[in-house]
């Protein structure tokens, strides 16, 4: 597989100049390592240039001329995927942080069209003069692209309410492998006309195409917060709690939970007096002030129905603030464990959600690591940290414990990744997560890519894509 | 080319080298990165996290090419220390202190440069004994050129003009009776030889309130030299400041600041850098100007006149959010009656950095939207930093002071 695609040549240089300007592109040594990695912690991959298109046509004359030339073509947003999506075998890294216009906001249709390179936060901020928002809400959201949320399907905190970025995804601009250029998807919320490769291209990690156009559909910005949390004595208490609130069909916007270990790390970072207990959640409710109010005063009662230790109300938009603070801290508070950590990213059914609790604890002890838990429990993902300090030697131990982990969630009906995407990370799990439905994936690719000059080694090894 | 022992880099970077690997390449760092607002910070290598993963690189022998390289110094030249992004990096890569350290290898020679840096104190001192002469050659085009030639101060910069220093103003007129103890006042070049009249305004006030103001053999806060990579003539300036300051700390008196680098430089860098008791207590003695009347309103000594609710624009500096002073000052400002404008911008100007020749259009790229949005709603401005206020008055054209100059006419001190 080494000699399959075309090493970038000096002529090839000299058209990408050319086409896109030489600002547009570089071959510095610099600007190559710098776009060899991801948030992932894996190992380096440097493209052999870097090119800045600023227009769909540049995008599509980038693809066509590289799909002649068989030589990969890696898009990029913000890089802040967590699953590796780098250049694996080297060739163009397609950034498109030069495309980074909000081309329109039809604010009667509650719509917005973008081009792929805007940042989540600049989008919202933009957005909220209009008293809209994008509600999905990485925690990446400071610096990920909405193109980079599209083709990983990402969402964050308030998904149980709002959903992931697929269900704000209204049309698409797609650049194919070869350079042709297809709209897929309307401005309109429904419609019944065919196949539905919209959603093909959501969570596609760049490799069936690349956006060069969003058209997102919006909420309104909710007026009134509720945010209460509570600490429960056990995991199986608060897990049970979460279940009444989902089956009750409480509005809520949030079901955030912390086990033990992590709000013992919470606490010792961010200097917080936490009860005695095995688990917390955090709740949030959004809404008119009534809705929000009656929402919240009914989870109260889901939650003391089941004997929670303590629950606090936030009395206060700063109340509110240290609840989240207590919520956003797990993450640096975890990486202040050592350097040796990573993260799983599973979703299960909301009734594995205590076994999936369990398991994590089982895992960390079988193999001698940390297993500290969070999760946005409402739509059943969890996210279990593995720590081994800075043990380097317990390395291939975590990577075993995640692995397990994963395999275990798609036993029991779940998935690998619940918001973070395949990349290469997971890419061991995707024939054992889609069975028989792998082949017509992988088929789909060959159709759409028959080269593979998109993103290779993403989501599919190249050798199955060229077979 | 000869790549240098990584052994003898990591030397350098000593306990900082964990740093580079603590960074787990979030981007968090880039979203508040002053240097993510040029029209060139869509490469990744002029971005703050770009930064951090060659550093990665480097360690991982990856990078080919060495961390003393020009072009490798250059884009850490582009980090100017403004330390937003210590407040938001979630693994607490403390990512200024890192790329200073990085600096250091730095190895052009810039002999002129470095030797002028590393004295700049002792060569403003020297200007402001004789003010008249020292401003007509500095506002001359051959003294334009010599500066911009020595130090690479960009031609373009008006530098400010030289007064006698504030120091001698205050040892002059000898120490007053204070009934409430002394105040060691540590002022820093910019209000010691160019904004002498608010240091006077600021030692007639706590005057009022009680205090005896003495004025302590001081240099200058040395965060230029932090910013330059001179790591060891930072630290021989900290360590010449703290032992004049320790007794007067030691005695129980509070060490008074007015600019946000002079703050940062006693209650953070200092203790950083020479890791002694010394500086410890210096840093624990140390209080803002803004801090002191915060407590003396809440020691129900000083009211506010609160009858005039005029709209002001608080700028807040990046010093002063990384000194944690931003929410003493917003308050005190609303205490004494403001609507306030707050604009969390970079106004690009970074100290000196935005100064330099090599720096300055990038500088004003920065800056921009903060410009814009200042001229749009036309209001003065409070901003603590120094340098903050030449870049704005420069470029937003709008009165810009220090928000005690906003202040001092809204206290009433309460009698005993």
């Amino acid at each position: 597989m080494d000699n399959y695609f075309n090493k970038v040549s000096r002529k090839d240089v000299e058209f990408l100049e050319k086409l896109l300007g030489t600002r547009n592109t570089s071959t510095s040594e610099e600007e190559l390592v710098a776009n060899s990695v991801d948030a992932y912690p894996g190992g380096f991959h440097k493209p052999e240039i870097v090119v800045w298109p600023e227009s769909s046509g540049q995008v599509t004359e980038v693809l066509r001329y590289a799909y002649e030339r068989r030589i990969p073509v890696y898009p990029k947003g913000g890089g802040t995927g967590l699953t590796g999506t780098v250049p694996m075998y080297g060739g163009i890294l397609l950034s498109l942080l030069k495309m980074s216009k909000i081309i329109e906001v039809y604010e009667e249709d509650m719509q917005v069209r973008v081009q792929p390179g805007v940042i989540y936060d600049r989008l919202n901020k933009e957005l909220e003069k209009y008293g809209l928002f994008f509600p999905p809400d990485p925690s990446s959201g400071s610096w990920c692209t909405i193109g980079g949320m599209v083709a990983s399907n990402s969402s964050g905190l308030k998904a149980v309410k709002y959903g992931t970025t697929r269900e704000y995804v209204l049309g698409l601009e797609v650049g194919l492998p070869d350079g042709r250029i297809i709209r897929i998807g309307s401005r309109t919320f429904k419609y019944s006309t065919g196949f539905d490769l919209l959603r093909m291209m959501i969570g596609s990690q760049g490799t069936l195409g690349v956006f060069t156009e969003i058209t997102l559909r919006l909420k309104n910005l909710p007026e009134y917060f509720r945010t209460a949390i509570a600490f429960f004595p056990s995991v199986e208490s608060a897990v049970k709690a979460v279940y009444q609130i989902v089956r009750r069909g409480l509005d809520v916007a949030a079901i955030e939970f912390m086990d033990e270990k992590m709000m013992k790390a919470v606490a010792e970072y961010k200097k917080i007096d936490f009860p005695e207990s095995q688990a917390m959640l955090l709740v949030e409710a959004h809404g008119s002030k009534m809705a929000a109010s009656e929402t919240m005063e009914k989870c109260i009662h889901v939650l003391e129905e089941n004997k929670p230790i303590e629950v606090r109300v936030a009395r206060d938009v700063e109340e509110r603030e240290k609840f989240w603070a207590a919520r956003k801290g797990a993450y640096p508070a975890t990486l202040r464990l050592g350097r040796y950590m990573i993260i799983s990213d599973i979703v299960v059914p909301l009734s594995k959600l205590y076994d999936a609790v369990q398991k994590s604890y089982e895992l960390g002890r079988k193999y001698g690591v940390q297993a500290s838990v969070i999760g946005h429990f409402g739509d059943g993902n969890l996210h279990v940290h593995w720590s081994a300090g800075n043990d380097r030697g317990k390395v291939e131990d975590l990577h075993r414990a995640n692995d397990e982990l994963a395999g275990w969630a798609i036993d029991v009906g779940g998935a690998v990744s619940g918001e973070h995407g395949i990349g290469t990370e997971k890419k061991k799990f995707v024939k054992q997560q889609f069975r028989e439905a792998f082949d017509l994936m992988l088929k789909i690719k060959k159709l759409v890519d028959p080269k593979c000059i998109l993103s290779p080694g993403i989501i599919f090894n190249l050798e199955e894509v060229i077979q | 080319m000869t790549l240098p022992e990584p052994s003898e880099i990591e030397r350098k970077l000593g306990e900082y080298l964990e740093d580079v690997w603590k960074c787990i390449r979030c981007g968090f760092c880039n979203s508040v990165c002053p240097t993510s607002n040029t029209s060139r910070s869509y490469m990744s290598s002029l971005t703050s996290r770009g930064r951090l993963i060659l550093l990665q690189a480097y360690f991982s022998n990856i990078l080919g090419k060495s961390l003393r390289d020009e072009e490798i110094q250059e884009l850490m030249e582009y980090c100017f220390g403004c330390r937003r992004c210590i407040e938001i990096c979630p693994a607490g890569v403390r990512i200024p202190n890192l790329i200073w350290r990085v600096k250091q290898l730095n190895e052009k020679p810039r002999y002129l440069r470095k030797l002028i840096l590393a004295h700049y104190g002792g060569l403003l001192r020297l200007f402001s004994k004789f003010p008249r002469s020292s401003n007509l050659l500095l506002h001359s085009d051959l003294g334009k050129i010599l500066l911009e030639l020595a130090v690479g101060i960009s031609r373009k910069i008006d530098f400010p003009s030289f007064n006698h220093s504030l120091e001698e103003w205050i040892n002059k007129r000898g120490e007053s009776n204070g009934s409430r103890g002394r105040l060691a006042y540590f002022i820093d070049v910019f209000t010691n030889y160019h904004e002498v009249e608010l240091g006077k305004e600021i030692v007639e006030f706590v005057e009022k309130l009680g205090y005896a103001v003495v004025a302590p053999p001081q240099r200058e806060a040395g965060t230029l030299l932090l910013e330059e990579g001179l790591i060891e003539e930072a630290r021989r300036v900290a360590k010449e400041n703290v032992e004049s300051l320790y007794d007067t700390a030691r005695g129980g008196a509070k060490i008074l600041t007015s600019s946000p680098a002079a703050y940062l430089a006693l209650k953070k860098d200092y203790p950083e850098l020479l890791g002694d008791t010394k500086s410890r207590i210096v840093s624990e003695s140390t209080i803002d100007i803004i801090q002191l009347l915060l407590n003396e309103y809440e020691e129900a000594r000083i009211d506010f006149d609160m009858s005039s609710h005029d709209r002001l624009a608080y700028h807040h500096s990046c010093f002063t959010k990384a000194s944690g002073l931003t929410k003493d000052i917003r308050r005190v400002l609303i205490l004494a009656g403001y609507n306030l404008e707050e604009l969390d911008v970079c106004c690009g100007i970074g100290g000196i950095w935005g100064m330099n020749k090599k720096h300055y259009h990038i500088s004003l790229e920065i800056g921009l939207d903060l410009f814009n949005e200042l001229r749009r709603i036309n209001l003065p401005v409070a901003s603590q930093s120094e340098t903050c206020r030449i870049q704005i008055k420069n470029n937003a054209l709008v009165d810009v002071r220090h928000p005690f100059s906003f202040i001092v006419d809204r206290v009433k001190i309460k009698k005993e």
